[in-house]
């Protein structure tokens, strides 16, 4: 299990049993759905505390808000405040989606929600984010997300400035519905086989454009709706605390992973054993921000990763929790090969302090051999080496090709490949987000490989690649 | 095989209507009656391939309203409104003053013939139907059935006609008759019933003033909830009455007072094709294809409305099963989609979206209480519902083919009052035909012809939205 509610799971499941491929489309609302609460409260709020509301809109914007709730057009709320923005510059205010995504909007992405992208994006479905709101505030969710396509609401901007107007509609209620279809027409996605997932009452003709709709966190009003027409809903569990809690871990991971190693060299340098405090440090380092952020390990054939010592071990990469979660399982002993850029990566640099990695200069190939030569001996006197073979992260789930470097390497000292799969860090921490999500990081170690020479190399990658892609693809039951 | 069908369906139509008193609902109709602008009258107009035997014809009646007594009944109200009106046999009921047959040169007479009857009050201390024979409608004949809403709605009606007619051209010689143990009550006395609803009134009160304060006590400790749901309530209820596009005014002034009767015909199942393709049933299409035919209506008139609003009827049930609790409500009905399979699905959005309203049975909840109060208030009543510029519904006629009296039934339309629309739309669907009956408020409408070609080539546009057979893989019995 990786974390996830019994019901997510069912829902997954059944996305990972029906049809693939791009001609099945999967609508996500955002407000409510992917993020709990709502983006445009919090552009608001940041409009309020800056003070660039007058009282008049201010209580022009309440009034508005009030009728809404009691009946009236409850999309006049919006234009009240689209109009408001006549004359702001269109790339300051996508600069203040951007601060407003790392500082509060990041943290409230719910992590199933992610989780059915993810599945979606696995099947190659088509994604989108269809909702009322504008590009600013979608689009560095959708980025965070993976998710290519937005449905939204779009201002009329003239000389990089508002206008205060919409092109056509707000995309609310019947709109959003219509902008659906028009997309599905557009993009060749066939609506009967599609998925959309709504929370607000105004979802019902969105939800019901598609052959597969599923009422998320539902608004009573569609709750009772959904009921009535027979639709699933999925109540998924919110960021725990909200951003501010979420974004609070991650800091106080951060913080216990520095100390975690100052405190092992400071152990290391008062034994005088170099190693010794670097193992500590490694183990403090990794175990201590994990445990804050909430994160653990469910490892299969944990003592793989003790039987062929010193050996390579390989992983699949797919985040930036990869490393502290290879460094807690591999404990000691161990190094990375890293290229010589990430030398001077601040995020890397207390990492580098600790596993004293061989940095390799891919510009200058007598360099980087000389320093493979340096990693080969530095092998056999006991250290295993830890390198992913994809040479970078991957930005979807989807397993990229495999390098030759880590299996000359394994020739050349003569030493085991000790194969890692990782299944779900990417969801905990997708690329370039800034969030660590609380979870079970599910870890495989496969059946460790020996004796590897040149001459049946390519077919020995090309079959563990296979291997990395099946158990990825069906996680092997304990 | 066809006599048994015959005997189970007659069997069934004798149990039919059997509740004594009317229900609130149809009290409420009932005495706010005001005909014909406020009128309960359903007319249908069934074409034969010949004109019957005018003596099996009235034999046939005799049958009939033995076997389904409310036939042979009247209203009887008390003197004042404290019990509701009850059903009681008519002592002086006269074949001869229900059925009689008139002769005509032309379908289009009987068209015209047929309005004017339905726009003639019941007589409201009689039975509350009338039916006429028109012979010389072409080669054929048309049998016209003017029946009040309190005797059978829409749906009642066709059902009561399609029971009766038999699956055989021959006449069926024993037929079942009504049980004279179930014989309803003799005649009722207005005064008698006056008083004993008040002293059922009287001896259930105690039990009404307990719960009334249990509510009020409820209420007082949860005052927050309780004004949160009236708050909510109010909100839905003002959704219901205002939402809905502004009426046509291409469709105005309307009198209700000058009723014209169309009648169109259109293959099933290419409309149930479209339907599918949208992702809605057979209601969403007739909507949609009533919205095609004005759609170019107005654009003939240069008029580019976007949305009208629709009445439409909406099942409390499961949205897909043929449930028997409905509701009408408003919609506002797409003018501006060209594509039929689009615009059945943006109806079947506006549709499904009116299932997140709390307050759909809002009149049925307040009925019992307009009914003890004087009629002209529950006439008001109704009249604040927002009026719609076109009302459409679908009603499943016999699935086979019928016969009356020796005649074969060719097509059943429905045309029903004119509540304040300028068109009231009904779909039957007769074998593999769809009846389309409409009346029109012909005070409405500049363009009477016109309106009738739009509505025609509307029907065309729906069914060749469909692929053609041919192009379909065949399937058919090897």
């Amino acid at each position: 299990m990786s974390g996830l509610s019994a019901d997510a799971q069912v829902a997954i499941e059944a996305i990972e049993a029906g049809p693939q491929g791009p001609s099945v489309g999967a609508f996500f609302d955002l407000d409510g759905t992917l993020v709990a609460g709502y983006t445009a409260a919090t552009f608001y709020g940041d409009r309020l505390k800056g003070r660039e509301v007058s009282p008049a809109e201010f209580l022009r914007t309440v009034v508005t808000a009030v009728d809404g709730e009691l009946g009236g057009d409850p999309t006049r709320i919006a234009h009240v405040a689209f109009s408001a923005m006549r004359g702001e510059s269109e790339e300051a205010f996508a600069d203040l989606g951007e601060r407003l995504f790392r500082s509060k909007i990041a943290g409230t992405i719910r992590r199933e929600s992610r989780a059915l992208v993810l599945a979606h994006q696995r099947a190659r479905h088509t994604v989108a984010v269809a909702s009322a709101a504008t590009k600013y505030q979608i689009a560095p969710v959708a980025r965070d997300l993976g998710v290519e396509h937005l449905i939204c609401t779009r201002l009329v901007v003239e000389d990089g400035q508002f206008t205060g107007a919409t092109h056509g509609p707000m995309l609310w209620g019947r709109h959003k519905a219509s902008g659906v279809r028009a997309f599905a027409r557009e993009h060749g996605v066939d609506l009967a086989e599609s998925y959309a997932y709504g929370n607000g009452y105004e979802d019902v003709a969105f939800l019901s454009s598609v052959g597969h709709p599923t009422a998320l966190n539902p608004h009573r009003d569609l709750r009772a709706a959904a009921a009535r027409l027979g639709w699933p809903v999925l109540d998924l569990s919110d960021p725990v605390g909200g951003s501010l809690v979420a974004a609070g871990r991650t800091a106080a991971a951060l913080a216990a992973m520095n100390s975690g190693v100052v405190s092992g060299l400071a152990y290391g340098l008062l034994r005088r054993d170099a190693r010794e405090g670097r193992n500590l440090a490694v183990k403090l380092a990794t175990s201590l921000p994990m445990a804050l952020a909430g994160v653990t390990m469910d490892v299969q054939n944990r003592e793989r990763l003790w039987t062929h010592r010193p050996a390579i071990f390989v992983a699949n990469h797919q985040s930036s929790l990869d490393i502290p979660v290879l460094g807690a399982l591999l404990e000691r002993d161990f190094t990375i090969v890293a290229k010589k850029e990430a030398r001077w990566d601040p995020r890397a640099i207390v990492g580098s302090v600790v596993i004293d990695p061989a940095y390799i200069d891919r510009s200058d190939s007598a360099s980087a051999r000389a320093t493979l030569a340096g990693v080969v001996e530095r092998i056999r006197a006991g250290t295993s080496l830890m390198i992913f073979p994809e040479g970078t992260r991957s930005a979807t789930p989807v397993l990229g090709p495999f390098r030759k470097g880590a299996f000359h390497l394994a020739a050349q000292a003569g030493v085991p490949v000790v194969p890692v799969v990782l299944r779900n860090t990417g969801e905990l921490m997708r690329r370039s987000s800034l969030v660590l999500n609380p979870g079970v990081v599910d870890v495989c170690v496969l059946e460790p490989e020996t004796d590897w020479n040149e001459d049946d190399m390519s077919e020995r990658i090309a079959a563990l690649h296979t291997k990395f892609e099946e158990t990825l693809a069906k996680w092997p039951v304990q | 095989m066809n006599a048994r069908e015959d005997f189970e369906r007659w069997g069934s139509a004798a149990a039919l209507a059997a509740a004594p008193e009317l229900t609130p609902m149809e009290t409420l109709l009932w005495r706010a009656e005001r005909h014909p602008v406020q009128s309960s009258t359903t007319t249908v107009i069934i074409d034969l391939d010949r004109a019957p035997d005018w003596k099996r014809l009235v034999a046939a009646a005799e049958w009939g309203t033995g076997l389904v007594r409310r036939l042979r009944q009247r209203v009887v109200e008390p003197v004042v409104p404290t019990a509701a009106p009850t059903w009681a046999d008519d002592p002086t009921f006269d074949l001869g003053y229900h059925l009689r047959r008139e002769r005509v040169s032309s379908r289009e007479e009987m068209l015209a013939q047929a309005a004017q009857i339905a726009l003639r009050p019941f007589d409201r201390s009689r039975p509350l139907w009338e039916g006429v024979l028109f012979e010389g409608v072409g080669e054929g004949a048309a049998y016209v059935l003017k029946i009040h809403h309190a005797l059978a709605d829409p749906l009642g009606t066709v059902q009561l006609l399609s029971m009766l007619q038999s699956g055989k051209r021959s006449h069926t010689a024993r037929k079942p008759v009504a049980d004279d143990d179930v014989a309803a009550p003799a005649d009722a006395d207005p005064v008698d019933l006056a008083v004993s609803g008040l002293r059922t009134g009287l001896a259930t009160l105690p039990e009404v003033a307990l719960a009334t304060a249990r509510t009020l006590g409820h209420a007082a400790t949860r005052p927050q909830a309780v004004v949160a749901s009236t708050l909510h309530y109010a909100a839905s209820v003002r959704r219901l009455l205002t939402q809905a596009a502004p009426p046509s005014p291409e469709l105005t002034p309307r009198t209700g007072r000058m009723w014209s009767f169309l009648t169109l015909d259109a293959p099933l199942e290419p409309l149930r094709t479209v339907a599918r393709q949208g992702g809605g049933t057979l209601d969403d299409a007739a909507v949609a294809l009533v919205l095609g035919g004005l759609r170019r209506y107005h654009a003939r008139r240069g008029s580019t409305l976007p949305e009208i609003p629709v009445g439409v009827r909406v099942s409390l049930d499961r949205a897909d099963d043929l449930g028997n609790r409905f509701k009408g409500a408003l919609i506002s009905g797409p003018l501006a989609i060209e594509d039929p399979v689009d615009r059945v699905a943006a109806v079947r959005g506006e549709v499904l979206s009116l299932h997140t309203e709390r307050a759909l049975e809002v009149l049925d909840a307040a009925a019992p209480a307009l009914n003890r109060l004087p009629s002209f208030v529950g006439a008001s009543a109704l009249r604040t519902a927002a009026v719609p510029d076109a009302f459409v519904l679908t009603l499943p006629g016999p699935p086979r083919r019928r016969y009356m009296a020796g005649a074969e039934v060719q097509g059943m339309y429905v045309l029903g009052p004119l509540p304040g629309a300028a068109l009231t739309v009904c779909l039957v669907t007769v074998g593999d035909t769809a009846c389309i009956g409409v009346n029109v408020d012909a005070s409405a409408v500049a363009d009477m012809a016109d309106l009738a070609a739009c509505l025609a080539e509307g029907v065309d546009e729906m069914v060749s939205a469909a692929p053609s057979s041919s192009d379909q893989s065949p399937v058919g019995p090897m």
